[in-house]
């Protein structure tokens, strides 16, 4: 077993093209994407922000605060409106970023006028700052006319505060920082690791059957005195070790670039998050690969012995991508918990005791679950790969 | 000394609209079966070469798949020195050194990690891998290139490979299916001249062929299957007889009986 081990992890290492898959491409192009997004989401933002607003106030004169503020801030610059055109149409024909409708009963003491509805024209079709960016300069406006209204009526500003709020609801909320992003993240971490698992894993395995079959070395290889066992289980292990491989790179990867993210923006939460989580949790994190790659890896061997070529493997193996989403999503449910049956659930075990070992919640016990399932499947699956390696139909097909 | 007796193999048909127009006229095609061995004979002593002739698709790869254990044949049984191949796959493996028509290397290993390789299979040391890659290395002229990646070899260069593969173990019997198609003159001879080698050496080697003048150099024993049964399993000399003066008359005399 171990000898075909040995040679077949040779050629995987040789072959470029899985090279890149299971090294570059998790080290490099994932960091590079992820950076090229943030980039570009960011400048977006930014531009939005920076960006001169052309606009016109229909009856300023009516709000003359507003209209100062405006006329004052950086960044924004008036344009009349043209006669007999409706605001609409000129906005949509980018007249101008917006339109100001000030109504002609605006007062600025809410006691007499009760509230201003004004009306704001734009575009909202794309990304833009404009309301938030008009909400800073209003805002205080209000707030001091609101001010205003309340001395008026004698008012003090606790006794405003109190008014403004009556009751208060204060969330205390006992999950400590970690369990909250764990969450979020943990689902996340689950579908990256088992998508690279799988294409990881994915090229070897056509090679090792399909591509054994297409370049005429599987019949040499099985008159050879060897048992039929040994030769799956030598070409099982080397499919499940470019498949941990290559999710092993991507997790690192993973922390690395959020650790380097994570200081050099000064994101606390991510280095707290980090630090938050213990070694062994860690460990069991990557110990949860096994069932996976297990199972991943007796599958695609199956498939791979079956396909005559190394493309009608890779067919036969692409639609797996869309199939490992629902164990998943299965996870991501609410109600779903790992408890009871859904430890013994394959796949969907393994991605909510990911989530668990992220937030810091995981009960042990449930590794037995996650274990015993897999071995059941895994080895299942192992027996069907041998007992197909005996196939003279598949075989010589 | 081996002994194939009665040996017959069939395979189903899964799609017969899959099927060529020749195919659904031949008489192996049997309802949802295709018995592609149905009754092969033939036996080899020690030292002797066999020739096994026969058109394309008569059942020669079928028949040496089986003698190499890749296949399990229906019925019939075959026997090397007396010990049944068909009862006990993997110690006949261990005798025979098979090298089939559609055989190939690993591309990213080179010529000696790939004999080195099914050497380790067959439970050979690391030293006598060694010494016997070395023997086979100059008897099949491998020097120049052993030690390069097996994807850039030409088709001489990798069918000598591939024979230096199958007999690393120093096989009791050598099996070759149809070992110099598609090669040049000079590699062809290195081949032939090989065969030659082994038996002098004592082993008996079985060849599959469609060059006669390959069987005149060669073999002490020719044997003829025509639509999976054996026509002809006999001596060079009582072949030649059957027409003399032309093996192809003698072939397709044999071969016109079977019709017959």
């Amino acid at each position: 077993m171990w000898m075909v081990f040995i040679k077949e992890m040779k050629e995987v290492v040789r072959d470029r093209k899985t090279m890149f898959f299971m090294i570059l491409l998790p080290l490099l192009i994932f960091p590079l994407i992820i950076g090229a997004v943030a980039y570009f989401s960011t400048k977006a933002a930014q531009d939005a922000q920076s960006k001169t607003l052309t606009y016109a106030i229909v009856n300023a004169e009516a709000a003359p605060q507003i209209d100062a503020a405006l006329a004052k801030a950086d960044g924004f610059k008036r344009l009349s409106l043209p006669a007999n055109t409706s605001i609409d149409s000129w906005v949509k024909s980018d007249g101008a970023d917006f339109v100001l409708a000030v109504p002609p009963d605006y007062d600025a003491d809410p006691l007499q006028a009760g509230n201003n509805n004004l009306e704001l024209y734009y575009n909202g079709a794309g990304f833009n700052a404009i309301e938030a960016r008009l909400n800073t300069l209003i805002d205080p406006i209000a707030k001091a006319n609101q001010r205003a209204a309340f001395d008026k009526l004698e008012i003090t500003p606790a006794q405003q505060s109190a008014i403004m709020a009556p009751i208060v609801i204060k969330d205390i909320n006992v999950a400590d920082e970690r369990e909250n992003i764990g969450e979020v993240l943990g689902g996340l971490v689950a579908y990256v690791i088992f998508i690279l698992c799988l294409q990881g894993a994915m090229i070897p395995a056509a090679d090792l059957g399909a591509g054994e079959k297409e370049r005429g070395t599987l019949e040499t290889l099985l008159i050879s005195p060897i048992d039929r066992h040994k030769i799956v289980l030598g070409k099982f292990l080397t499919i499940a070790t470019a498949g941990v491989t290559t999710a092993l790179i991507s997790v690192l990867s993973m922390a690395v670039w959020g650790i380097l993210v994570g200081q050099s923006m000064a994101i606390e939460v991510v280095t707290n998050f980090m630090g938050a989580i213990g070694l062994i949790d860690f460990l069991l994190i990557f110990l949860m690969l096994i069932p996976v790659v297990a199972i991943f890896a007796a599958v695609l061997l199956s498939l791979s012995i079956y396909a005559k070529t190394f493309k009608e493997a890779q067919s036969y193996m692409g639609p797996l991508v869309m199939v490992i989403i629902v164990p998943i999503v299965m996870a991501t449910l609410p109600g779903i918990e790992l408890k009871g049956i859904w430890a013994w659930v394959p796949l969907t075990n393994v991605a909510l005791a990911m989530k668990e070992l992220i937030k810091g919640t995981m009960d042990y016990y449930q590794l037995i679950g996650i274990f015993g399932s897999t071995a059941v499947i895994g080895g299942g699956l192992l027996v069907f790969c041998v007992h197909w390696f005996n196939k003279e139909k598949v075989l010589f097909r | 000394m081996i002994e194939i007796t009665h040996l017959a193999k069939k395979f189903a048909v899964e799609n017969p609209k899959k099927l060529s127009e020749q195919e659904r006229k031949d008489p192996r095609l049997q309802g949802k079966y295709f018995h592609s061995v149905k009754n092969v004979s033939l036996t080899c002593k020690s030292g002797e070469v066999l020739g096994l002739l026969g058109p394309n698709g008569a059942g020669k790869t079928t028949t040496l798949r089986m003698l190499s254990t890749a296949l399990k044949p229906d019925s019939g049984d075959i026997k090397i020195a007396g010990k049944s191949v068909v009862k006990t796959p993997l110690i006949a493996r261990r005798s025979i050194g098979f090298l089939s028509g559609a055989t190939g290397l690993y591309g990213r290993l080179t010529g000696r990690e790939n004999i080195a390789y099914f050497g380790q299979l067959h439970g050979m040391s690391a030293s006598a891998i060694k010494q016997r890659i070395s023997a086979l290395s100059s008897l099949l002229e491998l020097d120049t290139f052993l030690d390069r990646k097996c994807d850039n070899y030409s088709t001489g260069m990798k069918q000598k490979t591939a024979i230096a593969r199958a007999v690393v173990h120093s096989p009791e019997l050598v099996v070759l299916d149809e070992p110099t198609t598609g090669l040049d003159i000079m590699a062809a001879q290195t081949v032939l001249a090989f065969i030659e080698g082994l038996k002098q050496q004592g082993i008996p080697v079985i060849f599959s062929t469609h060059h006669l003048d390959e069987v005149a150099q060669l073999c002490d024993r020719v044997s003829v299957i025509h639509h999976g049964q054996t026509e002809f399993d006999d001596t060079l000399t009582r072949f030649k007889a059957l027409a003399p003066g032309s093996l192809h008359q003698a072939f397709m005399a044999v071969i016109a009986t079977g019709d017959a």
